[in-house]
């Protein structure tokens, strides 16, 4: 029993268990902190710090609930991740397809452009971006955040290398039965690229649902804003309450984590993915 | 995965025999001629989102053009010339700079330490990754939020904990520091995983040869698992590179959008940005984003250079 | 798994198609759900930059709206104040898409393109909801026309004022037989006030706020005593600088001393430190409702005339009409109507401890008694300091932006004194140089513009 016990417990896993929870501790702390300040009234939360709230109070979520823009920039955060996330998904597999294993003229160059388009961002050509929307008419709508996160260079870049790595024999088997490019590409192509889809997705989702800079930039009626942009920028006209500043964040941080925690594989293989695939 | 795929190709191919499934071939990559519709709506979205901006920047970065879009006249070099003499340009360059500098490393050596450790432990894994990384999930105007409350010289919690009354974001000497500690502990998660899934690509017939032949955990560490993990820290430091020099989200949120004491956090991002939107210049602004595109397209090209160049040496 | 796990995708399958189809709907649809939940009625978009005691003051007013207008239905949007605001403000009224009404502070209209980015005020019009222009001080009526036309609709007057803590002085024996504190007429007065008050704090405590690290409250309170001694920033004609450095150099050496006498610990959150008992602070006139509320037995003058003319820096918020490219129709009337309801119901205000703008609130008896507002209304809508009257002034505008750090790193003691002074008019040479990007000219090519 003992000696069972020691080959699972060695000293040297006891010391290296140790650290890993004293680390996630530190790392908890901040989220711990926030859950602790949101359930405590604004009078407690800048009287002298403490951890435990002395009396519970979830007064501050309610606030933050009922004041009405929190619910609805959350739908808002919806709306636009969830559009980025389809329509990223469909033009980016497309293309990465289109790039992997069909031929059209200037198709080398279009690439080079695109792998240029990597070195941009909104935060370097933000400006300019947004008096391009803004001659588009499309500053304060959902177009105008919903569009310019649908050409991401990156995503076509790495279903590109999937694509290219799929074994071309299925394809023509299928072309032989008769199918269509678009059957093919629909049919058989797509439900072998699930795994690399669902990263790409989930990792455009929660860039999406991130998006701090550019819905900051295109946004400014707080009828439209997404959450995090609004946390950011609309104040409660009552002043800093602590408290409802932090539900808040929690309402717009735990969703993600929700869903990390019941998706946790598939998120950190998605990671990986997507991380080793500019390796 | 790829025995999935396998099976169904079995079943789906017909046996293939001679010129007719050779001819068949041949019609299959002519039918692939004009697959431009494949990607003609990423470029269209490509084109009006990132050419055009482009292009359209290059264009107002010689013009004195306002954020109303009229009286703009061209003016040739003059707002580069400008952006030279300009000490903010030089001072929030530096910051960003300076915030890369501090913010790399810390990076890599956490990432590198987590990754360690949870690899290397034996029981709850899941736990560690789950802490490790939920920061990552956060929104940064949260994550801003969030450390402004913290940093509270009064009642925030990093004082609380360490028992002293630093006013964190009120003083020059640790605004910045603020911001890296932020920005570490929310992005640190993502470097985690990637080389969390480094150490599970090393081979272990690697180890145990060299277990066999009496290398100690040291060694071990030393000749095995460092060397494995070269190419992805060299993936890690551009990532984190190229996207620190771009930093600007959690530092103005921590620092209400202004520029923090004595001007000592406004980031590049956030000038570019105050001369577009607040002081209405979008032609000096398109002028100086073109100075960042620069530094960030030279980091970029040169890690590609330095790619290239060790492909070929070990080839 | 099996059928359990068929089930779970199938519902979890139609659950992310029902999101996906309603997110794109809504997304063709293009409004917030708060817009539509809002019906037929007619919606003014109200956007405003008050917050704390200003905001809850600002939201009673509104709610009073919305009980007398039910057929107007408001939407109002408080946003991070100061520069944030103006940039949201700006960058919606450029796309086009701009609330339709909106609160700005006086001094920033020049900067901000009446014409372009504001539209004028249609004065018949607030006429027939009752503001005319009889009814409000000349000087601040006046500061809201550009080109003969009203851009800027006077709420207030606010001011910096000098907040003192009648329990810390009594015990000092600092204040007047009714219970005020004299005004210090020089400098040395000032600092033997401090000196004495500071003798009744326990370890640890500032005995002044001076905010000397907010680039905000370093220029207001640098404008007030730099008028104090009679300092100018730019001639008549706006073609040259005026800035006197010496002038300059004596306020910024005022400040610091402060700190070096360590009467002001810098980065101490100043108003609480002054509800916590430190004696004196030099706040907006906002504060006074938060102290109010908090049951201090407080007082509040205009900034010490320390440099002998009395000054304290002053500014105005006011309605104005951000740019629609087709400005009219209901929403348009709505806004006329709230606006002119929130400048004639400005007693409510007024208990946020600022100026109203509306003279008949201004001498209604009800509002002269009130306190500590009947102790500096009067001799601070007389000696106000003003920032200049050009293109880069204005609450949180550039000329804050760029010399507000420059006077709080003199404080601080990251530049001496006279230093900062000379940056300082370089800064300011530069700006009288520079074109206002809204027009494409300088500020003196605009004033001759406009003379003729």
């Amino acid at each position: 029993m003992t000696t069972r016990s020691a080959r699972r417990w060695p000293p040297a896993q006891i010391a290296l268990t140790a650290v890993a929870a004293t680390l996630s501790l530190i790392w908890l702390a901040p989220l711990a902190w926030a859950l602790s300040t949101s359930l405590k009234s604004p009078t407690e939360s800048v009287t002298s710090p403490h951890w435990i709230p002395e009396h519970v109070t979830l007064d501050s979520w309610k606030e933050v609930l009922k004041a009405g823009d929190i619910p609805n920039w959350f739908v808002n955060s919806v709306v636009v991740s969830v559009c980025v996330t389809v329509i990223v998904l469909l033009v980016a597999s497309l293309a990465g397809y289109g790039f992997a294993r069909t031929e059209f003229r200037g198709k080398g160059a279009l690439m080079g452009l695109t792998m240029a388009g990597l070195m941009f961002s909104p935060a370097i050509l933000g400006v300019p971006l947004f008096t391009t929307v803004q001659s588009l008419g499309m500053v304060d709508t959902y177009w105008g955040m919903i569009l310019p996160q649908c050409a991401p260079a990156a995503k076509v870049y790495i279903l590109y290398k999937f694509f290219q790595g799929l074994p071309r024999e299925l394809e023509e088997a299928a072309f032989i039965d008769g199918a269509g490019r678009w059957r093919i590409f629909f049919t058989i192509v797509l439900p072998l690229s699930k795994p690399s889809l669902s990263a790409v997705g989930i990792f455009t989702f929660i860039a999406s649902w991130n998006n701090f800079l550019w819905p900051y930039m295109v946004t400014n009626n707080p009828d439209l804003m997404t959450m995090p942009n609004g946390i950011a920028t609309v104040q409660n006209a009552f002043g800093i309450v602590w408290p409802q500043l932090m539900a808040g964040g929690l309402i717009a941080g735990l969703p993600l984590i929700i869903v990390f925690v019941f998706f946790q594989s598939q998120i950190v293989r998605g990671v990986a993915h997507t991380g080793l695939a500019g390796q | 995965m790829s025995s999935t795929a396998l099976t169904t190709a079995g079943r789906t191919a017909r046996p293939r025999t001679g010129a007719g499934a050779d001819s068949a071939r041949l019609r299959w990559s002519r039918r692939l001629q004009h697959g431009g519709w494949f990607v003609a709506p990423f470029l269209v979205l490509y084109g009006l989102f990132v050419i055009l901006p482009v292009v359209r920047g290059l264009y107002l970065s010689f013009t004195d053009a306002n954020i109303s879009g009229d009286h703009s006249g061209f003016v040739g070099l003059a707002n580069y010339r400008e952006a030279l003499r300009d000490p903010l340009v030089w001072d929030s360059l530096w910051h960003s700079t300076q915030f890369t500098l501090y913010v790399v490393p810390l990076i890599v050596l956490v990432a590198l330490l987590m990754a360690l450790i949870a690899h290397h432990t034996t029981h709850f894994k899941w736990l560690w990754r789950l802490c490790f990384f939920a920061p990552f999930l956060l929104p940064s105007a949260v994550v801003g939020n969030l450390w402004w409350w913290l940093f509270q010289p009064t009642n925030g919690m990093v004082n609380h904990v360490l028992g002293l009354d630093t006013p964190w974001l009120t003083q020059k000497s640790t605004a910045m520091l603020a911001v890296v500690v932020a920005t570490l502990w929310w992005t640190v998660g993502f470097s985690f995983l990637l080389y969390l899934a480094a150490l599970q690509n090393i081979p272990q017939h690697l180890y145990e040869a060299a277990e066999l032949d009496g290398a100690n955990a040291l060694q071990r560490m030393l000749y095995i698992t460092v060397p494995n993990l070269r190419s992805i820290t060299g993936l890690v430091v551009a990532l984190q590179v190229l996207a620190s020099l771009q930093v600007f989200d959690q530092a103005v949120v921590m620092y209400q959008f202004g520029p923090g004491p004595e001007e000592t956090t406004r980031t590049f991002v956030q000038y570019t940005l105050e001369q577009g939107f607040t002081t209405y210049r979008v032609g000096y602004a398109s002028a100086i984003s073109f100075v960042l595109f620069v530094i960030v397209a030279a980091v970029a090209l040169a890690r590609m250079w330095l790619l290239k160049g060790r492909e070929e040496a070990t080839r | 798994m099996g059928q359990p796990g068929l089930n779970r995708r199938h519902f979890l399958g139609a659950a992310g198609g029902l999101v996906t189809a309603a997110s794109l709907g809504f997304a063709a649809l293009g409004s917030g759900a708060d817009a539509l939940a809002s019906g037929t009625r007619t919606r003014v978009r109200y956007w405003n930059l008050f917050q704390g005691g200003d905001g809850a003051n600002q939201v009673a007013m509104v709610d009073a709206f919305r009980r007398t207008h039910p057929g107007t239905a408001v939407k109002d949007s408080t946003l991070t104040w100061g520069g944030p605001y103006y940039t949201k403000l700006a960058m919606a009224a450029a796309g086009n898409r701009a609330p339709d009404l909106a609160v700005m502070h006086q001094g920033r209209v020049p900067g901000f393109a009446p014409g372009r980015l504001l539209d004028p005020w249609d004065t018949g019009l607030l006429a027939e909801y009752g503001v005319r222009e009889a009814d409000f001080n000349p000087v601040l009526w006046k500061r809201g026309v550009v080109d003969g036309e009203l851009y800027a609709l006077p709420l207030d007057i606010h001011v910096q004022l000098c907040f003192y803590r009648k329990d810390v002085c009594r015990r000092a024996g600092l204040l007047d037989s009714a219970g005020r504190l004299p005004a210090a007429t020089s400098t040395d007065d000032w600092f033997a006030v401090l000196k004495e008050a500071r003798k009744q704090l326990k370890k640890g405590q500032q005995t002044l706020g001076l905010h000397a690290n907010d680039q905000n409250f370093c220029w207001w309170f640098f404008v007030a005593f730099y008028q104090q001694l009679g300092g100018t920033y730019f001639d008549a004609a706006q073609t040259d600088l005026t800035f006197d450095t010496d002038k300059a150099t004596r306020v910024l050496e005022f400040f610091r001393k402060h700190v070096t006498d360590g009467y002001v610990t810098p980065g101490e959150t100043d108003a609480e430190a002054f509800l916590a008992g430190s004696p004196f602070t030099w706040e907006g006139n906002w504060s006074v409702p938060y102290f109010t509320g908090e049951k201090v037995d407080f007082g509040a003058q205009p900034l010490p005339p320390v440099f002998g003319t009395p000054a304290t820096h002053a500014e105005s918020h006011s309605f104005v009409l951000p740019h629609q490219a087709g400005r009219g129709g209901p929403a348009d009337e709505g806004a006329y109507r709230l606006a002119a309801y929130m400048v004639t119901h400005a007693t409510t205000w007024a208990l946020g401890g600022h100026i109203p703008a509306y003279l008949p609130t201004f001498q209604d008896p009800g509002y002269r008694e009130l306190a500590p507002q009947n102790e500096y209304s009067r001799p601070a809508m007389d000696h106000q300091a003003n920032e200049p009257h050009i293109w880069f002034a204005g609450s949180t505008g550039i000329l804050a932006q760029r010399l507000g750090p420059v006077i709080a790193s003199s404080n601080l003691g990251s530049t001496a004194p006279g230093k900062a002074a000379r940056r300082m008019k370089n800064l300011l040479e530069r700006l009288l140089a520079a074109k206002n990007p809204m027009t494409g000219r300088t500020a003196a090519q605009e004033l001759k513009g406009a003379a003729a």
